[in-house]
C-alpha cells in the first residue's frame, strides 16, 4: 500500500498572535475509516478541522492529501475531493431540498448540470432517506431533516458509487463532520451516523469532531484526543483509551461500565 | 427542477415585457397607433419611399418616444439585476441600490460633474477626464458608498441587517445632503435639474445615453450571469460556499464592481429610482425560487417590464405634467419594503439572513 494515501497532517502549528492553538500537530488520517477528533472545548478542535479542509492555512507545518499539499490545490479540485457537514447550517433564501443538494455538484460541472448529476443529487437523496422531500423548500424542513438534507449534499459533492473501484485520479475523497449530530434527536443523530459509517466501504475518509464520548466511541474506528492544540492521545480502539487520560483532558471523574453497548463499554462521568 | 422549466416563465415574462414596449411608445402626450409606430419603422427602413406630411411626428416618435421607451426597460433591467446581486452578496433581502447607497453614491459623484465640472480654475477637475468625467465619478461614488455599507454591516462574514439599514440610511443621508447642496449653490438651470433627477426622470433620454446603459448593462448582465453557481452557494454562508470552490472574497468584489458600473452608468443618465431593486427579485422569488440561474435573467425582465409601466404612469397621471418616476416607484416599493421587514420580525430572528 502506498504510504502516502489518505489525510496526513505534517507538524501542523496554528497560531492566532502568540498563543498557539495548535502546536506541531501531527497526524494521519486512513481511508476507509471513521477517524474521530475528541478534546474539550477550546482543545483546537475545529481549527484542526479548518486546517485540514483548506479553509484555513497552517502558520507552519503542512496538511497532505495522498501526499499532495492542500495549499498548491486550486478551489474546486480541492472541492471536488473533500466535503465538509457542518453543525448548522442556514439558508439565506429557499431553495427545494433537491435546489440544495444540487450545490453539492457545482465543483463538478460548468453552467448547466449534466444528466449524471441529477442522478446523484437522486442517489443521495435516497441514501439519507429524503428522496419523497425533494420538492420542499428547505427552510421548511425539521432541524433533523435539514442536517440530512446538508449530508445529501456533501455526499453529493464526492459522490462515488457503490463498488466503483475505478477511481480516475487514484484519489481518495474525504469527508469532515463539524459536531453534526449537535442539537438533534436521537433518531437523527443515529441516522446520520449510520449513513455516514455506510460510506466507509466506498474508501471515504471521515474524520469527524463529536462532542458525546459514548457516541464518539461506538461510531469511531481511531480516537484522536486533543488538548491544549497537541495530540494527547491517540489510539484504534476504543477500549485503549484510559480513564485517567479522560479525566485529566476533560476534568472530569470518569468511569467505563463493562458490557454495554457496541463497544463493549459505557463511560459514565461526574464532576 | 421544477414544474414548468425556467425557459417557458422566461418566454413568458418576453411576451408581457414586449406588451409593455408597445404600450409605452404608443401612449402619452403624442398618441401613435401601433399602425401609425409601424409606418414610421417602414419609412426608417426605407421601404416606404412615399413622402409623409407628418415628419413632426415621426421626429417625436424616434428622437423622444423610443428613446425614452427603450431607456426605462433598460435602467428597470439594470436595477432588477442589481437588487437581485446585492441581495445575494448581502445574503439578505432588504438589500438593493437605491437602499445600500450606490444610487445616491452615483448620483453624488455625477453631480459633482454637473455643477463644478463646467467651472473654471480650481473647479475644473474634471477637464482631464472629458467625456468619461460623469460615469467616473457616478462609478467612484456608488463604488465608495456600497462598500462603505458592506464593511460597516458584515462582521465574520455574516450581514446584520439593522446596521445595514442604517448604514444605509446614513450613507444615502450624507450623499443626499452632498447633492442637495451642489443643486442649491448651482447657478445654470440645468443643474437644478438635480432636484428633479434626484427622484428619477426619463424626459432627458436620447439615443446617446441610450446605447451607453444598454452597453454597460449587457457587459455586466452576461458575466454576471457566469456567477449564478457561486450566488446560490453564497446562501450557505461564505464558508461553505469556499467549501464548495467558490472564492467569496473575490466573488463579492467581482460581483459589487459590475453591479456598481451598472448602476452608476444609469443613475447618471436618469437620476436615483429606489425600490425596483427591492421588489423585483422579492416577487420572483415568493412566484417561484430563489435560484440565481433563475432570478438573474428573470430579474431583468420582470424589472424592464416594471419600470415601462411605471413610466406610463408617470406620463399620464397628471398631463400634461410629468410625475418623477421614483415617486411612483416608492409608492409601490415602500408598503413591500415594510411587509418584508414584518415578514422578518416574525420569523423570530432579525439576522435569520446572517
Amino acid at each position: 500500500m502506498d504510504d502516502a494515501r489518505g489525510l496526513e497532517l505534517r507538524d501542523v502549528t496554528v497560531r492566532a498572535g502568540e498563543t498557539p492553538i495548535l502546536n506541531g500537530v501531527s497526524v494521519r488520517f486512513a481511508p476507509g475509516k471513521m477517524n474521530v477528533v475528541l478534546g474539550p472545548n477550546g482543545a483546537g478542535k475545529t481549527t484542526l478541522l479548518r486546517v485540514a479542509t483548506g479553509l484555513a492555512h497552517p502558520t507552519s507545518g503542512e496538511v497532505r492529501y495522498d501526499g499532495e499539499s492542500v495549499a498548491a490545490l486550486a478551489p474546486e479540485p480541492l472541492a471536488r475531493r473533500r466535503a465538509v457537514l457542518s453543525q448548522h447550517v442556514e439558508l439565506a433564501f429557499s431553495l427545494s431540498v433537491a435546489d440544495v443538494v444540487l450545490m453539492g455538484r457545482y465543483p463538478h460541472y460548468g453552467r448547466v448540470p449534466r444528466a449524471r448529476d441529477f442522478e446523484i443529487v437522486e442517489r443521495a437523496l435516497e441514501l439519507v432517506g429524503m428522496a419523497d422531500k425533494r420538492e420542499q423548500a428547505y427552510p421548511t424542513l425539521s432541524g433533523g431533516e435539514q442536517q440530512k438534507a446538508q449530508l445529501a449534499r456533501v455526499l453529493a459533492q464526492i459522490w462515488r458509487d457503490e463498488g466503483d473501484t475505478s477511481d480516475e485520479r487514484a484519489t481518495h475523497r474525504f469527508l469532515f463532520l463539524d459536531e453534526p449530530i449537535s442539537g438533534l434527536d436521537v433518531h437523527y443523530q443515529l441516522h446520520i451516523l449510520q449513513v455516514v459509517r455506510g460510506l466507509l466501504a466506498r474508501e471515504i475518509t471521515v474524520v469527524a469532531v463529536l462532542h458525546d464520548l459514548n457516541v464518539a466511541f461506538e461510531y469511531g474506528d481511531r480516537f484522536v484526543l486533543l488538548d491544549q492544540g497537541r495530540v494527547a492521545a491517540d489510539e484504534s480502539d476504543s477500549r485503549s483509551v484510559s480513564a485517567s487520560v479522560l479525566e485529566r483532558v476533560f476534568r472530569v471523574r470518569a468511569e467505563r461500565i463493562e458490557g454495554a453497548g457496541a463497544s463493549g463499554g459505557y463511560w459514565h462521568f461526574e464532576l | 427542477m421544477t414544474r414548468r422549466s425556467d425557459a417557458f416563465v422566461f418566454a413568458m415574462l418576453a411576451v408581457v415585457l414586449a406588451v409593455a414596449l408597445v404600450a409605452s411608445a404608443c401612449i402619452g402626450a403624442f398618441t401613435f397607433t401601433p399602425a401609425r409606430i409601424a409606418s414610421y419603422i417602414a419609412q426608417g427602413a426605407g421601404w416606404n419611399p412615399m413622402r409623409d406630411a407628418d415628419a413632426l411626428g415621426r421626429n417625436v416618435f424616434f428622437q423622444l418616444r423610443l428613446p425614452r421607451v427603450f431607456m426605462g426597460a433598460l435602467a428597470g433591467a439594470v436595477l432588477g439585476v442589481s437588487g437581485t446581486l446585492m441581495q445575494g452578496l448581502f445574503r439578505n433581502p432588504i438589500v438593493e441600490p437605491g437602499l445600500a447607497g450606490t444610487s445616491a453614491g452615483a448620483a453624488l459623484g455625477a453631480s459633482l460633474v454637473f455643477v463644478l465640472g463646467g467651472g473654471t480654475g480650481a473647479l475644473a477637475f474634471s477637464a482631464p477626464l472629458g467625456a468619461f468625467a460623469v460615469p467616473v465619478l457616478a462609478f467612484g461614488g456608488a463604488f465608495g458608498a456600497t462598500i462603505l455599507v458592506y464593511r460597516i454591516s458584515s462582521s465574520f462574514g455574516k450581514v446584520n441587517v439593522f446596521t445595514l439599514l442604517l448604514a444605509g440610511i446614513a450613507v444615502n443621508a450624507v450623499c443626499g445632503a452632498g447633492t442637495g447642496f451642489l443643486s442649491y449653490v448651482a447657478r445654470d438651470p440645468q443643474a437644478r435639474n438635480i432636484t428633479f433627477w434626484s427622484l428619477g426622470t426619463f424626459t432627458t433620454a436620447d439615443w446617446r445615453g441610450v446605447s451607453i446603459v444598454a452597453a454597460c448593462f449587457a457587459v455586466c448582465f452576461v458575466i454576471a450571469l457566469g456567477y449564478a453557481k457561486p450566488l446560490n452557494a453564497l446562501m450557505l454562508g461564505e464558508d461553505e460556499a469556499a467549501l464548495l470552490g467558490a472564492d467569496p472574497r473575490k466573488l463579492i468584489v467581482r460581483l459589487l464592481v459590475l453591479n456598481t458600473i451598472m448602476v452608476a452608468a444609469t443613475t447618471a443618465m436618469v437620476g436615483v429610482i429606489a425600490f425596483v431593486g427591492l421588489v423585483v427579485p422579492h416577487v420572483l422569488r415568493m412566484v417561484r425560487s430563489s435560484s440565481y440561474a433563475f432570478l438573474l435573467p428573470a430579474s431583468a425582465l420582470l424589472g424592464a417590464t416594471m419600470m415601462v409601466v411605471v413610466d406610463i404612469v408617470a406620463r399620464e397621471v397628471i398631463p400634461p405634467a410629468e410625475l418623477p418616476i421614483g415617486i411612483i416607484t416608492a409608492v409601490i416599493g415602500a408598503p413591500v419594503f415594510l411587509w418584508i421587514l414584518l415578514r422578518e420580525q416574525r420569523r423570530g430572528s432579525t439576522n435569520y439572513y446572517g
